[in-house]
């Protein structure tokens, strides 16, 4: 960023363009790898619009809307961590830090509880199950929860400490409610509950890809106003407000940007949340001293993330895939682990 | 006048930190604040930077009340160094000194050949070119405070407050760190208030001095009225003498340290 910045090691120059091939990449690996073995001439015809019904209709309306909503989730929950971390200065801060998660999990119980269960006790009918109104109901619950944290933190002045106080106690809260009513419904419903709340691209459709996709283009557009004040918001507030900032409203933008990312993207996929945590912290090990490249890094990195995962699990699990929000739990554990080690 | 507060009070909770402070400070002026631990000199530097709100009285900066401007705008006029900033470990010294730089290019405008000068003259008047990629976590406290007073300084305001500028600073970065206060004022017309333990010094770089004593002002004057009072021994609670060390330079005080009975072994 600077001419005197040292020349050790220089990533700056490869490592931007290295993780954008990568995106690529994992990409096309995620469109030609499924578990249906499609040559990869049909893949190519079924892209530009040709070739069996088969293969076109399951690479372009199985793989393809499940890869576009996997990357814009990915993004998302990947810089809404890092938005967090970096405003609420904890490094294992992530979504559920503000309630996202939970409060969506709460709503999304509830709203399977009442349009299901109340206004049709005797179905059975899993298609007849509102699907489609999961991710606003999600999202709707995700807000409200990190709405709730915001207030109660801001009364006692926003410090980072109250905020992940008031996060954790609300989250709890949330989430033990939630608990219960999917424990005490005993129903065969729950399943759609349990998938949802591993976090799962599984029959995700285009609907979801075009849900998420203005919430991702707002938060991405958002960057260029937040960028400086995030920067500030790395100092405590005395050094922010004398560097001229204000950090009230600044910090308050930049939560409610984290908290619409992260809410919206659990509304499409559920709680992937993990993504959230661990990708920022990639993302600053790759950059090192180079601050400027983490954002770009995590947004990258978060698309790539969500991809191999969700490759992995469809490869791996076979016809009963495994959920993305599993693989990234299991292979964010050892990252995180080996990125701890350098903490002092 | 650039930096005025009158009747200024502060309370933590139900705990009074200053009560009723005044000061009125001249263009170029340098203002020494001393006092013993918890008098009140770090809460009356924040109160004056509009960083904490006062119960009574206000500070003004040109005439302008603190407590009406924005947080950039009174940046673009003051700058505050704290007693123990904190910033992230793997910040390097140019992006906190870059920071300094946020009133003026805000939050779009780049930054332009001005405020790299700024930056480069920050670093330079405080030694640190040499360090400018290094993160402050490597470096040593002395290094990191002259990162602080650099970021500071790449602010190019009007007003300057240090919060124990000299505190971990070598008797070299010290005296250089005076020096460069000194020519601040006198060269570029800053207007400086700073808390500093050294009687010393406080004597030998201020135009005036404010004694604060339990958040109270005891004395508010020129260094060698200060020294013929007897409120220094009396506040401190310690025995001295000011000591003239040559016509016209300013008196030292010589602490007596009584406490300390060396009578061989
Ligand atoms: N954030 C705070 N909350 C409560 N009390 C405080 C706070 N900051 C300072 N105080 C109290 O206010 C009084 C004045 O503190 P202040 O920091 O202004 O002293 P100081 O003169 O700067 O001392 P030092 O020389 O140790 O830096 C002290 O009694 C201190 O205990
Ligand atoms: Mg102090």
């Amino acid at each position: 960023m600077s001419a005197n910045a040292p020349a050790i090691g220089q990533p700056s120059r490869w490592i931007l363009p290295a993780a954008l091939a990568l995106v690529l990449i994992s990409f096309v690996a995620a469109v030609f790898l499924g578990i249906v073995d499609i040559p990869a001439r049909d893949v190519l015809s079924a892209l530009t619009g040709t070739g069996s019904t088969e293969a076109r209709s399951i690479i372009l309306d199985i793989r393809l809307p499940r890869i576009v909503t996997g990357i814009l989730a990915g993004m998302q929950f990947a810089l809404a961590g890092l938005l967090l971390q970096t405003i609420t200065r904890n490094p294992l801060a992530d979504p559920s830090l503000m309630g996202v998660s939970q409060g969506a999990t709460l709503t999304v119980t509830l709203f399977l509880l009442f349009t299901v269960y109340l206004a049709n006790p005797d179905s059975y009918s899993v298609n007849e199950l509102p699907i489609a109104w999961l991710p606003p109901a999600g999202m709707i619950g995700g807000m409200a929860a990190g709405g709730i944290i915001y207030l109660l933190a801001f009364r006692l002045d926003l410090s980072p400490l109250r905020i992940t106080l008031c996060g954790i106690a609300i989250g709890a809260v949330l989430h033990a409610i939630a608990i219960g009513l999917i424990a005490g419904w005993g129903s065969a419903r729950i399943e759609i509950i349990l998938e949802w709340l591993s976090g799962s691209l599984y029959a995700r459709t285009w609907d979801h890809a075009l849900f998420l996709l203005p919430f991702t283009v707002a938060g991405l557009g958002m960057l260029p106003l937040i960028y400086r004040p995030l920067n500030l918001l790395r100092f405590d507030a005395a050094v922010a407000r004398s560097f001229g900032l204000s950090y009230r409203r600044q910090f308050s933008l930049v939560l409610l940007v984290s908290c619409a990312l992260a809410a919206s993207a659990v509304g499409a996929v559920g709680p992937i949340v993990f993504v959230g945590l661990i990708v920022p912290h990639l993302a600053r090990f790759l950059a090192g001293r180079h601050f400027p490249l983490v954002l770009p890094l995590t947004i990258v990195l978060g698309a790539v993330i969500v991809t191999l995962g969700d490759l992995v699990g469809r490869l791996a699990g076979g016809p009963e895939e495994v959920p993305i929000g599993v693989v990234t739990a299991l292979m964010g554990v050892p990252v995180m682990l080996a990125l701890l080690r350098r903490v002092p | 006048m650039p930096l005025t507060c009158s009747h200024l009070s502060v309370s933590y909770g139900r705990r009074r930190a200053l009560s009723g402070f005044s000061l009125s400070m001249e263009k170029g002026e340098i203002r020494a604040l001393i006092g013993p631990n918890g008098s009140g000199k770090s809460t009356a530097l924040q109160a004056l930077a509009g960083l904490i709100a006062s119960s009574e009285g206000r500070a003004e900066i040109e005439g302008v009340s603190v407590a009406s401007m924005s947080r950039r705008a009174i940046a673009k006029k003051l700058a505050f160094l704290p007693q123990q900033p904190v910033a992230p470990d793997e910040m390097t010294v140019a992006q906190l000194v870059r920071q300094g730089r946020f009133p003026h290019v805000g939050l779009f405008r780049s930054y332009g050949r001005k405020d790299e000068e700024a930056i480069a003259w920050a670093l330079e008047s405080t030694g640190l070119t040499g360090l400018a990629g290094r993160t402050l976590q490597e470096l040593s406290g002395g290094e990191r405070q002259r990162a602080w007073i650099s970021a500071a300084l790449a602010q190019e305001a009007a007003i300057l407050l240090l919060d124990e500028p000299t505190s971990f600073l070598d008797i070299g970065y010290q005296v250089e760190v005076l020096d460069l206060v000194h020519r601040l004022s006198r060269e570029r017309g800053v207007t400086i208030v700073m808390a500093i333990h050294d009687i010393n010094q406080a004597i030998a770089v201020s135009d005036r001095i404010s004694l604060l004593e339990k958040g109270e002002l005891r004395f508010d004057g020129a260094p060698k009225a200060l020294s013929e009072s007897g409120l220094v021994e009396k506040t401190f609670r310690v025995k001295g003498t000011f000591v003239e060390v040559a016509p016209g330079k300013p008196p030292h005080f010589d602490v007596e340290l009584t406490k300390l009975n060396r009578s061989g072994p």
